[in-house]
């Protein structure tokens, strides 16, 4: 899978591509407005990530741009720029998401993956991790073929842990993915515990194999 | 006391001061006058009837003299009172009264023998020109002193208009509304000048408060990629394969430190913006269903915490805001009654036609309840709070005029938020 990344700020573009690249993803990037205009009509990209304040442009007339000539190429805006205007203005564009700097490489990758299940249908419905199988479309989950009773707050952790695979996922992170980040710290910290001890156990009781190690108290990491 | 008020009872004051010794000089002046005058004819009726006596050698016809009664009497030769003049009161039988007389007595000789003379002038005439000269004063005085307080009130009024327009003008400036003081140009100099001093303060203050907003805005926005950058070079780091502990422990600390930074800075940001006047699409929002959907939302943390929660009232109430602003509005109320509780606590919540209110449990404020809805104030430093929570519920509050208090009733934390524009 392919994907554009247009971002000026050279650090954090190079943090995204060397993150999704570790995914499977092959990255392209842009640094100001007119690179990326150029590249989008070049190639065609999965899906494209776009930050709105481009040297040369707006990264919103790029969405206009993609909109009108590939209109199946998935959009993520990543913005510094919270303003409730834009979202709504990037959102009724077309694009598919929208993301506040800073944020998490890990929230950006789920994001990410849940755009592009969103928009390839005749994809991979199912994503199968050792004996683990997890349909999105229907929010279950199979072990060794036995359907798993989670919550829905279980579910969307298991799908966080599944989409970033063998990676380290810190407890803020997981914090924000499941609450918003409208709950503050310490509280929350203690909510990712436990219930990672819950999905841990359902996970150990269906499976045997506990996939999910705690990293030197700096967080989590699925593995199978 | 109003200005006004002040100057007219001084100028009232000093009037009557001023009226009062006047009517008393005049009186006196009058008074003497009168008795000058009365004391003359007496002296002169004297003349006469001695110049009288003198030429035709025999006592004067008593009906003769100016005076209204003149008595006459044989006195023996040594009582010789020269000359004397006196008051006297005679009791008038027409009248039924005393009536005052002026009376002089004196002694002449007709004949070598001693004739002591009383002349006696009624004062009645001169008294009642007195009492409505006086009285006629009296009138003139009081019409003198409404018409004069009047007219200086009026005038002051007047004046002092333009005065009354820049304090109400000052009064309902507020730097937020992000227009300079207009006052109206007035040619009485001194609030001419007091406006153009007003002016010149609000305008340097707004200016001042412009520049400190615009930096705060450009200093969160700016530190959102830098933040970005640090954040996802810290994950990508986690992600090496050898770490050690000590390293892990140092990476944990610092990507903590960087979300605590970027969740302040979203906070700070969301203030800005709602100081800002950005969220101006409002809507009409079920606040009951709103708040029972935050309270779902926190039920987790509310069990983890063994709170319970009690809904004393939840009436259906509507109100017209916009829907982001009334979640974080209510989610901050709720978290904030979570966060100072006490495990095992309960929380109370009603929601009236007129107000929100939610009680908690929790150990009693350590500081004053004003200083609460003001930013960085988090009355337990464990709870890992920032303490704005509760400035971005009084920033929104202000925003829709809601008015939130703080009160600590019979043990309980109590937040109440006063609804004006209900529309239920």
């Amino acid at each position: 899978m392919k994907l554009l990344i247009i971002e000026d700020e050279q650090a954090l573009n190079a943090s995204m591509v060397s993150y999704l690249q570790a995914g499977g993803y092959t990255c392209d990037t842009a640094l100001n407005y007119h690179d990326g205009s150029r590249m989008l009509a070049d190639q065609h990209y999965t899906c494209v990530l776009v930050d709105l304040t481009l040297p040369g442009g707006n990264g919103l007339d790029l969405v206009r741009l993609l909109k009108k000539n590939n209109p199946d190429t998935g959009i993520i805006i990543i913005s510094a720029k919270n303003a409730l205007d834009d979202k709504i203005t990037g959102l009724e564009l077309g694009a598919d998401d929208y993301l506040t700097k800073p944020f998490h490489l890990s929230e950006l990758n789920a994001r990410l993956r849940s755009v592009i299940r969103r928009r390839n249908f005749n994809g991979q419905k199912v994503i199968k991790i050792g004996n683990l199988e997890v349909f999105p479309e229907s929010a279950e989950a199979l072990v060794q073929g036995r359907k798993l009773t989670l919550t829905k707050k279980e579910y969307d952790l298991l799908l966080y842990f599944v989409t970033n695979k063998n990676r380290v996922l810190t407890k803020d992170s997981i914090a924000e993915h499941l609450w918003g980040d409208h709950i503050e710290s310490l509280d929350s910290l203690d909510f990712v515990y436990t219930h990672i001890k819950n999905l841990r156990r359902k996970l150990v009781e269906a499976g045997g194999e506990d996939p999910i190690t705690t990293v030197y108290g700096m967080g989590y990491k699925f593995s199978f | 006391m109003r200005i006004l008020t002040k100057t007219s009872l001084y100028y009232l004051l000093v009037s009557v001061i001023v009226f009062l010794l006047g009517g008393l000089s005049f009186y006196k002046i009058l008074q003497t006058e009168i008795y000058d005058e009365v004391d003359d004819q007496l002296f002169t009726d004297k003349e006469n009837i001695i110049e009288y006596i003198r030429s035709h050698n025999e006592l004067p016809n008593v009906t003769s003299g100016i005076s209204e009664a003149i008595i006459v009497r044989e006195t023996s030769a040594h009582a010789g009172a020269l000359e004397a003049l006196s008051d006297t009161l005679i009791f008038s039988t027409y009248d039924e009264e005393y009536v005052p007389f002026r009376k002089l007595t004196f002694t002449t000789y007709q004949d070598g023998k001693p004739f002591e003379y009383t002349i006696l002038k009624s004062l009645m005439d001169f008294e009642d020109l007195f009492e409505s000269t006086m009285l006629a004063m009296a009138w003139i005085f009081v019409l003198l002193l409404i018409g004069l307080a009047g007219v200086n009130y009026f005038i002051n009024k007047y004046n002092w208009r333009n005065f009354y327009d820049t304090l109400e003008r000052a009064k309902r400036y507020s730097l937020t509304q992000r227009k300079p003081l207009l006052l109206k140009p007035t040619d009485t100099q001194e609030f001419q000048e007091l406006n153009e001093v007003l002016q010149a303060m609000t305008g340097k203050i707004h200016n001042d408060y412009l520049n400190l907003k615009e930096f705060t805005e450009n200093a969160s926005h700016e530190i959102q990629t830098p933040l970005a950058i640090v954040g996802s070079k810290l994950e990508l780091f986690m992600q090496s394969d050898n770490l050690t502990q000590a390293q892990a422990s140092m990476l944990e600390e610092m990507h903590a430190s960087i979300n605590r930074l970027s969740r302040l800075n979203r906070s700070l940001i969301l203030l800005t913006r709602i100081e800002n006047r950005e969220f101006s699409e409002n809507e009409v929002i079920p606040l009951h269903e709103l708040l029972q959907e935050q309270l779902d939302q926190l039920h987790e943390m509310m069990l983890m915490h063994d709170i319970q929660v009690e809904i004393e009232a939840m009436q259906p109430v509507f109100v017209e805001m916009n829907i982001g602003l009334c979640e974080i509005l209510i989610s901050n109320l709720l978290l904030n009654a979570i966060r100072h509780n006490s495990t095992g606590g309960i929380i109370r919540i009603s929601l009236k036609a007129d107000e929100l209110c939610i009680k908690n449990s929790g150990e009693p404020l350590q500081e004053e309840p004003v200083t609460l809805f003001e930013r960085f104030r988090s009355g337990n430093k464990l709870s890992g709070s920032m303490g704005i929570g509760l400035a971005l519920v009084s920033k929104i509050s202000e925003l829709y005029q809601l008015t939130p208090s703080y009160t600590y009733e019979e043990g309980l934390h109590v937040l109440r938020l006063k609804f004006q524009k209900n529309i239920s």
